[in-house]
């Protein structure tokens, strides 16, 4: 079963006396159960309408939306989702645990001090218990905005840039936190225009652009990188060599090859030959496009 | 329910950590304790004898206890209920809007509690303040001349209570307009209209005759008829507070109109509210 599966998703936001806008346009989806799923697109691709529309936040103009099974309507599934939003608003005056308590106690929890605790000091806020949410900083509302959704042990997290203005050591903290809960089974939505970020936590991307999904699949499914790879070998190789083996050089950098593997058997031959030719192997890397690349190109294809 | 009450702690909560909330509960203390240790009153056969505040005679007849003591009772009721609507709209205007604020709604709506319920908790967050701050106040007063002078009477209590009825009508307004427009300006500006055409709506048979006849009559009557009438229960709950007989016909009548107006208003807001996105 799908943790989420979208069909035909349309939104139209209307407004009097001027022309509506369509943010999305007919959006298939599905989200397998488990996975940590990202979305990507520039601004106004209708990311943050999508993520709404999956947690009833915003109704659907038309199109069907399914989420851990039942309606996103339905209190008894959302409660099984942790969701930060893109700019949590935060009481300024309220101190972290007492924040933690109030959204454990609308999430119908038990009230539980040492696990809410725990939690904090897992986001790394263990220092700023007693501080007022006022006086922090905007990585550390962040923080506490993952700890509130990660309350309960949700089924489904979904996260609208959960890293935006944490610094780059807090960064990875998180990607580590995220990874343990894909981990333990959790189903990652996230959503962030750090490609970066989603490149390393997630397995499948999705980009959206225009409200319409572009392109979907497995990462290295979208970066087409699978049979080809980049070799640089020491200067002095022979290149007539390694032509025979199967190398292209590369224009413009010296010693820098290209070769077409299947699998890694391939490969192994192709270099085995390689260095029976004398040629001596200083860098292997796979020669897909990264996330950027990926997202530039579909980003062409809907213009 | 759970929900309803969920959200209505967050809003006391909310609450108890804003200054001016804060300062009011201190000012009504500070009121009340500088009456109970000022003023010095001797009864004698039941007949307010003398009376003292600061230390200064207070120049009246030998009367009745309960006579003497209406006019005191009377103000008290008309300043909680006047001065307590006002306050209440006044500090009371940004609980609804700051909930429904970008970042905020969002994070609830997306928590397992039904749409209403984050309505619905508001008003009752908001009522349970008014009602705490009412019964203090009124609690407090019947507590010091009770003790001062052996008469009891639940009359300030139960002005306090209809202040608090009259206030739920003009929060239901206040809630409502969050609901078709975030801003606490506006919510307070609503509100504050709806006290004044409370007022008028109370005195409309007797406005009536000074417009001219015709359309503008009709319509003034028109309206006002769809307003509560809250001058008409205030003066019901002085005359509670005083123990003498109602001037208005019937304070259930009166309670109705308000309560129906309260609902009537109210589902407006969560109507709109349930097909609302954010």
């Amino acid at each position: 079963m799908p943790a989420i599966e979208v069909i035909g998703l349309r939104k139209t936001y209307r407004r009097a006396f001027r022309q509506g806008h369509e943010a999305l346009r007919g959006v298939d989806l599905s989200v397998p159960e488990g996975s940590a799923f990202g979305l990507i697109g520039p601004n106004g691709a209708g990311k943050t309408t999508f993520i709404k529309s999956i947690l009833g936040i915003v109704q659907p103009t038309e199109g069907t939306v399914r989420v851990l099974g039942g309606s996103p309507e339905d209190p008894s599934i959302r409660a099984r989702i942790g969701y930060l939003p893109e700019r949590l608003h935060l009481p300024g005056s309220w101190v972290a645990p007492t924040f933690l308590a109030t959204v454990a106690s609308l999430k119908g929890q038990k009230p539980d001090k040492a696990a809410n605790l725990r939690l904090l000091e897992r986001v790394g806020l263990a220092d700023a218990l007693g501080r007022r949410i006022g006086g922090y900083s905007k990585g550390m509302r962040q923080r506490l905005g993952l700890a509130a959704a990660l309350l309960g042990n949700p089924a489904l997290l979904i996260l609208d840039e959960p890293t935006d203005g944490i610094d780059p050591m807090g960064r990875v903290e998180v990607r580590r936190l995220l990874q343990e809960e894909v981990q333990r089974g959790t189903t990652l939505f996230l959503n962030s225009h750090l490609l970066a970020e989603t490149e390393r936590l997630c397995d499948r991307v999705a980009i959206l652009g225009d409200g319409k999904v572009l392109r979907e699949g497995r990462l290295e499914e979208l970066a087409r990188g699978g049979a080809r790879w980049a070799v640089r070998f020491a200067p002095g190789a022979d290149a007539g060599a390694l032509a025979g083996a199967g190398f292209t050089a590369a224009e413009g950098s010296e010693g820098l090859y290209h070769v077409e593997a299947a699998d890694a058997a391939g490969l192994n031959a192709a270099l085995d030959k390689a260095r029976a030719a004398g040629a001596l192997l200083v860098e292997l890397k796979r020669d897909g496009q990264d996330l950027e690349a990926v997202l530039a190109s579909a980003m062409g294809v809907a213009a | 329910m759970s929900g309803v009450l969920g959200i209505a702690g967050y809003v006391l909560r909310e609450a108890a950590s804003r200054k001016f909330i804060l300062a009011f509960l201190l000012g009504v203390t500070g009121v009340l304790v500088t009456l109970s240790l000022s003023l010095r009153i001797e009864v004698v056969d039941g007949a307010l004898a003398a009376s003292r505040l600061f230390g200064e005679v207070i120049d009246t007849d030998i009367r009745a206890l309960d006579v003497a003591l209406k006019p005191v009772f009377m103000a008290a009721a008309a300043v909680v209920f006047y001065g307590g609507i006002l306050f209440g709209i006044v500090s009371c205007s940004d609980f609804a809007p700051s909930l429904l604020s970008p970042g905020r709604i969002e994070h609830l709506l997306a928590l397992p509690l039904r749409r209403w319920h984050i309505l619905a908790g508001t008003f009752v967050g908001v009522m349970t303040l008014a009602v705490f701050g009412a019964l203090y106040g009124s609690v407090g007063l019947v507590l010091i001349f009770g003790v001062k002078t052996g008469y009891w009477t639940v009359g300030p209590v139960i002005a306090a209570l209809l202040a608090c009825v009259s206030f739920a009508a003009v929060y239901a307004v206040m809630l409502t307009t969050a609901t078709l427009i975030r801003s606490a300006a506006l919510c307070a500006a609503l509100g504050g209209i709806t006290l004044v055409g409370g007022i008028i709506a109370g005195f409309r048979t007797k406005i009536a005759p000074f417009i001219e006849e015709g359309l503008s009559r009709e319509l003034f009557k028109g309206v006002t008829l769809m307003l509560p009438r809250l001058s008409s229960l205030a003066k019901a709950g002085m005359d509670l507070a005083a123990s003498t007989p109602l001037g208005v016909q019937s304070l259930p009548m009166l309670l109705m109109g308000v309560f129906v107006f309260g609902l009537g208003v109210l589902a407006v807001g969560f109507w709109w509210f349930e097909g609302r996105d954010y």
